[in-house]
């Protein structure tokens, strides 16, 4: 079963990642290519400060302990 | 605006699975494919502690980094996503992510291993409209089209999952490890988004 | 996107594990490794399309139509969490968080944020169906109910009303709870009974018997408030995740969090300080943590003085729990325990918090009033942040017990006297001669003067297989039981599995009313004589729901009943026209086709239930909490201006007087710094005025506001005269009122003038440690009837066997003096899983939580593991000492302590090893099947309420 073992890998992977207090910060940073599908229409929707600010609305309305 | 985070209050988190069942819910994912999953430690013994785990949309994103038909792309507040129409399944993402989030469906145009699925913070791919057919089966629903966050999040039974502006996020976080005063546990935070809290 | 299942085997749950690593990760991921390759059996169900309305989200919304928001409440626990429904063309579409609801604040576990898939409804009983020459066979509606009632009439005739049982439901509305009793009564039987008898009965007979009600006395809310949250026997994590976030909440504000438990629960994850006890000795370890507050006298003395009776009896008790003695019996450490005591009396106030770990027991009823006593000594009840939060466990489990789906009760805790009769027939507007004419008018009960079987305790839930099996003679009633309703009812919530299966067999009629077929449908080795009708969910109906705190909360319908299922309430309707009592059925109610008028039903509730105050909260006003959730207050729940101002949310019982008195309810019970009329109370005066010369009435202490400024007796008629408030009544209340009481003045009159006046319609008694009426009038340990520590048995021995109780004979000693131990060394417990809810039969159709649980386990420490050579993952077989014995997966950790098995008890389907998948009607096996935890589980039973010992019996392992 790919998922079982993909699944398992994760676990052992988060494990060992989370297996102290202390994460090293240094990632290996890889050079990504550039994006080649389909433009996603979110992105121009979403680059609107109202959208934004909708979004830091429900933040605050959904995610505080009130 | 900052850029959007995920963060686990492990000092909160149940392990209810309220995170996981949301987000099925949500999205229809099928039986096997888990966008977001809850890791224990110490299950069972004093210091157990649980965290909800998923795509953490990472600043520099390894899964872009390796993805050799560059699929993925990024939105400008971090949102990390992806092409299924591009995406080979072929499973490099899977071996980058940290966080183990990349889920291959089973039984489907590739054999063993269909293309990748992940969480993609509630907001949809490239595909369609925003919450058209299309995107729908294909990412499931686009919650930030709708000015909605991650359900998991919102939907997390002791507000233990944060979900928003990564700033705010912070804010709660940190008020209350001063209440509790402690020291942050941010599973996850700085290797994700390299920066502290 | 539809669900995809994968398809397969067909058996979720015998696919055996293989290549995973060696070392146990945690629990999930040895589920998720044991199970994975199941998938969904997605069996074709072979319906013709147009019978399938199945909810197609994809589809649904492509389609036109605007999408309607429906508010509603989640089933599965008490917590109450709010559930936003977007529908659109009559499809549950979307589920959103109710960020407005003062409980949840939108919150959700894994079973709430998965209830749209009841939209799907793939699993559900689809048709009324029967079982013919071994076949399930659809039939209609009218052939069901015609053949159903025409063999209920013939058993009824034969054997007498009693012969025929209605097991009802906490998955029931309030309405109809309330109209399932107001049923059973006109059938003519007491013979009801539901699941609240397995789950908090000794809860209720214990609290209410200390200090008036037997109900959660806070709110989660308030724990908000709590200095120290004692939890025993309550695993929130799992049973009431959401509590949780009030309780975490608590612990930020600088709570301490104790948790005691045999497991190291999720819960106790979390805890400042974890005390793991013996199965079966919360008695002792009560009376540990009470030996040092008197020891040390820290306990509350003004308190005890005005306010409690009888607390001198439990320190004799107490004094010989030394700490010594206590580590002997209950396994903790001397120091834990003083710790404990240390800390709720540093840290005040303080709640305690139980649930099934403590109730579930043959002491049950001295575990919850050692808890009240312990909250009473330290001056804990009737303060925010204090009480005694018990924690109920399905959504309506508490309104359910409310209305009285119980056997020895009518609605409203009135009990089956001739009174309470009487009263319950005004209500209904139908002659008492009539309800009388109804019953068996035989009497097998009563030493001196026969009692009728009307005004008899009929047989509980917990024993109704022995209402079919035992001998006809030894029972007190006409005849056994011929015949079972299971009406929303898991049987493998309920112990002695193998006799169960036999009385199933035994039946002449069982007939199983339900969304789903349930272990009733496929546990019986039965060819006919088994129906199945499909009950509506409570999201394709609408009612009221009463959550663990008393708070009521309207649930509107959200979907059209999936297939051809029905509302409980109808299919109520269609059985009393069938039996003949439609018409008194439903006299002040109005029906709609054959659907009584939900609203109407709560409006006669309002009419009756003046004991716990559901008088107040009239459908218009619960709808007007729904609308304005967001206006109360997330610790208080008081609104704070809005239409609801001051009100409490959900009108918490009790609230007082009629809808236009306009009672806040009654957040905190108990709590005097408030006057009645803004929810403050008194403790009851339900125990008369003296005992043996001592008064039982509070000693200069009383409400805020109070005219009378000492303890006083209930109220009725006679005392508001000799008090001068006779002429605060209009002239219709005083026609009501003459001769009444409180709880039997129908205008609510008295109860209004006795507020005005800032008293309590109950009177202001105190709470009493002292239960002269109980088998044990100050609680003490017994040892459980299947107990490894055989040297403590001579000393802490159970009860005599008793020859008839609850109609049946009950034993006690005659097993606990049997030694089992030998052969079964371990101690067998069990508990609840976050997935999964009661017998589990509905989560586990559902494929977004099933997938997260798919086996049966058994939780076994490494040592008894290593000794019995059985290794993580494998099959073992778990077999109790009368025979029953379960096939489970082991999983081994230090969750449990060494010597005991842990065993979850929401599987089903399985029947001692065997997968019964073929005996389900096609197409509604739940994805996960496996053997009942309860099948393993033994006789014991309270000795006052008959709750079942499901949290600790004794088992042997090996390997299968």
């Amino acid at each position: 079963m790919n998922a079982s073992k993909a699944t398992l890998t994760a676990c052992v992977a988060a494990l060992a990642l989370l297996a102290g207090c202390h994460e090293p910060v240094s990632v290996t940073v890889y050079e990504a290519g550039e994006y080649k599908g389909e433009s996603d229409p979110l992105l121009k929707a979403h680059a609107k400060s109202e959208s934004k600010e909708a979004l830091q609305k429900r933040f605050s309305m959904g995610q505080s302990d009130r | 605006m900052a850029r959007m985070k995920f963060l686990c209050d492990s000092e909160r988190c149940i392990e209810c699975n309220g995170c996981v069942t949301a987000c099925k819910n949500e999205h229809e994912v099928p039986w096997g494919v888990n966008r977001r999953r809850v890791v224990t430690l110490d299950d069972g013994v004093p210091g157990e502690r649980s965290i909800s785990v998923a795509c953490m949309h990472c600043t520099d994103a390894p899964c872009a980094a390796v993805c050799p038909v560059d699929c993925f792309y990024t939105t400008d507040d971090g949102i990390v996503l992806h092409d299924k129409d591009l995406c080979i399944g072929c499973g490099y993402c899977f071996y980058a992510c940290p966080f183990g989030a990349p889920q291959y469906p089973q039984k489907e145009a590739f054999g063993v291993r269909g293309k990748m699925d992940k969480c993609t913070f509630c907001a949809g791919g490239p595909q369609g409209k925003d919450n058209s057919e299309e995107e729908r089966k294909k990412y499931g629903r686009n919650r930030i089209a709708e000015g909605k966050l991650p359900l998991c999040a919102e939907m997390c039974s002791t507000k233990a999952l944060l979900a928003g502006d990564g700033d705010m996020v912070a804010d709660i976080y940190r008020e209350r490890v001063l209440k509790r005063s402690g020291r942050p546990q941010t599973w996850g935070w700085e290797t994700a988004y390299q920066e502290d809290v | 996107m539809k669900l995809v299942k994968k398809t397969g085997s067909g058996s979720a749950a015998t696919q055996p594990s293989s290549g995973f690593l060696g070392r146990s990760i945690d629990r999930r991921a040895f589920l998720k490794r044991t199970g994975l390759a199941a998938g969904g059996a997605a069996v074709a169900i072979g319906l013709p399309a147009k019978m399938m309305r199945r909810a197609d989200a994809a589809d649904a919304a492509a389609a036109d139509g605007d999408t309607v928001i429906k508010k509603s409440v989640c089933t599965h626990c008490s917590v109450g969490c709010g559930v936003i429904a977007e529908v659109q063309n009559g499809v549950w579409t979307g589920q959103e968080p109710d960020f407005d609801s003062p409980f949840n604040l939108g919150a959700h576990c894994a079973k709430g944020a998965s209830v749209r898939e009841h939209g799907h409804g793939e699993k559900r009983v689809k048709y009324p169906m029967k079982k013919v020459g071994g076949k399930w066979e659809r039939i209609s509606w009218d052939q069901a109910i015609n053949e159903i009632g025409d063999k209920a009439l013939e058993i009824r005739e034969r054997a007498g009303p009693d012969s025929v049982y209605w097991l009802g439901s906490a998955k029931f509305s309030n309405e109809q709870s309330y109209f399932y009793r107001k049923f059973a009564a006109m059938w003519g039987t007491n013979n009801v009974d539901h699941q609240a008898r397995i789950c908090h009965s000794t809860t209720v007979a214990g609290v209410a018997n200390t200090w008036g009600y037997g109900a959660m006395t806070n709110s989660y809310n308030d724990m908000h408030l709590s200095k120290a949250m004692f939890f025993i026997g309550s695993n929130a994590a799992e049973a009431h995740p959401v509590a949780m976030q009030h309780v975490l909440r608590g612990k930020e504000n600088g709570g301490k969090l104790i948790v005691c438990d045999p497991r190291f629960t999720r819960t106790a994850a979390h805890a400042d300080q974890y005390i793991r006890l013996r199965p079966g000795t919360d008695v002792p370890l009560i009376w540990g943590i009470l030996w040092h507050i008197f020891e040390n006298n820290w306990q509350d003395d003004e308190f005890i003085r005005q306010r409690v009776f009888g607390m001198e009896d439990v320190r004799k008790e107490v004094a010989n729990w030394t700490p010594e003695v206590v580590e002997n019996v209950t396994g903790v450490p001397g120091d834990q325990v003083k710790q404990a005591a240390q800390t709720m009396v540093e840290n005040k106030p303080g709640t305690l918090v139980w649930c099934m770990g403590g109730t579930q027991h043959h002491v049950g009823n001295n575990n919850t009033r050692a808890y009240c006593i312990l909250q009473l000594a330290l001056g804990n009840i009737g303060v925010a942040g204090g009480g005694a939060n018990i924690f109920r466990g399905h959504d309506n489990v508490q309104g359910a017990t409310d209305f009285g789906v119980l056997s020895d009760s009518l609605p409203g805790y009135y009990g089956l006297a001739e009174g309470s009769w009487k009263h319950w027939c005004r209500v209904w507007d139908v002659d008492f001669e009539w309800v009388k004419s109804r019953f068996d008018q035989g009497a097998y009960e009563g030493k001196d003067a026969p009692i009728p079987v009307m005004n008899t305790n009929g047989i509980t839930v917990s024993r109704w297989i022995d209402g079919v099996l035992e001998a006809k003679e030894n029972i007190a009633q006409k005849d056994t039981i011929k015949a079972m309703f299971m009406w929303g009812h898991a049987p493998n919530s309920q112990t002695r599995g193998p006799e169960m299966k036999k009385a199933m067999e035994t039946l002449e009629l069982l007939v199983i009313v339900d969304p789903y077929p349930t272990h009733s449908a496929v546990l019986p080795d039965r060819d006919d004589g088994i129906y199945l009708l499909p009950a509506a969910t409570q999201y394709e109906t609408c009612g009221s729901v009463t959550a663990s705190n008393r708070s009521l909360q309207w649930r509107e319908k959200i979907i059209e009943p999936l297939f051809e299922s029905l509302p409980d309430h109808t299919i109520m309707y269609k059985f009393a026209k069938k039996f003949g009592f439609a018409e008194q059925f439903t006299k002040h109610i109005q029906v709609n086709g054959e659907e009584p008028l939900v609203e109407d039903i709560l409006r006669e509730i309002n009419r009756g239930m003046w004991t716990i105050g559901y008088t107040g909260q009239s459908p218009e006003r619960l709808k007007l909490h729904l609308e304005n959730k967001h206006t109360f207050n997330t610790t208080t729940l008081k609104a704070e201006g809005g239409p609801c101002d001051g009100d409490y949310y959900g009108l918490p019982w009790p609230c007082w007087g009629t809808p236009e008195m306009k009672h806040p309810g009654s957040p905190n019970l108990y709590d005097q710094s408030k006057t009645v009329a803004e929810g403050g109370l008194p403790f009851r005066a339900n125990f008369g005025v003296e005992y043996k010369g001592q008064s039982l009435l509070s000693d200069g202490s009383y409400s805020k506001g109070s005219e009378i400024q000492d303890g006083y007796p209930e109220f009725t008629a006679d005392l508001v005269k000799q008090l001068g408030w006779w002429n605060d009544l209009t002239e219709d209340e005083k026609k009501a009122a003459e001769g009444k009481n409180w709880k039997t003045d129908l205008s609510g009159g008295i109860q209004r003038v006795v507020i005005k006046h800032g008293c309590a319609p109950f009177g202001n008694g105190k709470a009493r440690c002292v239960v002269w009426n109980f088998p044990d009038p100050v609680p003490i340990h017994r040892e459980p009837l299947y107990t490894p520590r055989r040297d403590l048995v001579e000393k802490y021995a159970t009860y005599e066997d008793r020859k008839t109780f609850w109609r049946l004979p009950t034993r006690y000693k005659s097993i606990q003096e049997q030694d089992f131990s030998g052969d079964y060394p371990l101690i067998h417990t069990s508990g609840r899983l976050v997935e999964y809810e009661g017998g589990g039969e509905e989560t586990r159709s559902n494929p977004w939580l099933a997938e997260l649980q798919q086996h049966m386990f058994a939780e076994i420490n490494p040592k008894n593991a290593n000794d019995l050579g059985i290794k993580d993952g494998q099959y073992v077989w778990l077999e109790g000492p009368e025979g029953g014995k379960i096939k489970v997966k082991a999983m081994v950790t230090r969750r449990v302590a060494p010597g005991v098995v842990f065993t979850p008890y929401h599987f089903g389907g399985w029947f001692q090893g065997q997968d019964l998948l073929d005996k389900y009607p096609e197409g509604t096996a739940p994805y996960v099947r496996g053997d009942a935890a309860n099948t393993a589980f033994t006789y014991g039973y309270d000795s006052v309420t008959m709750m079942q010992e499901t949290k600790v019996s004794l088992c042997k392992i090996t390997a299968a």
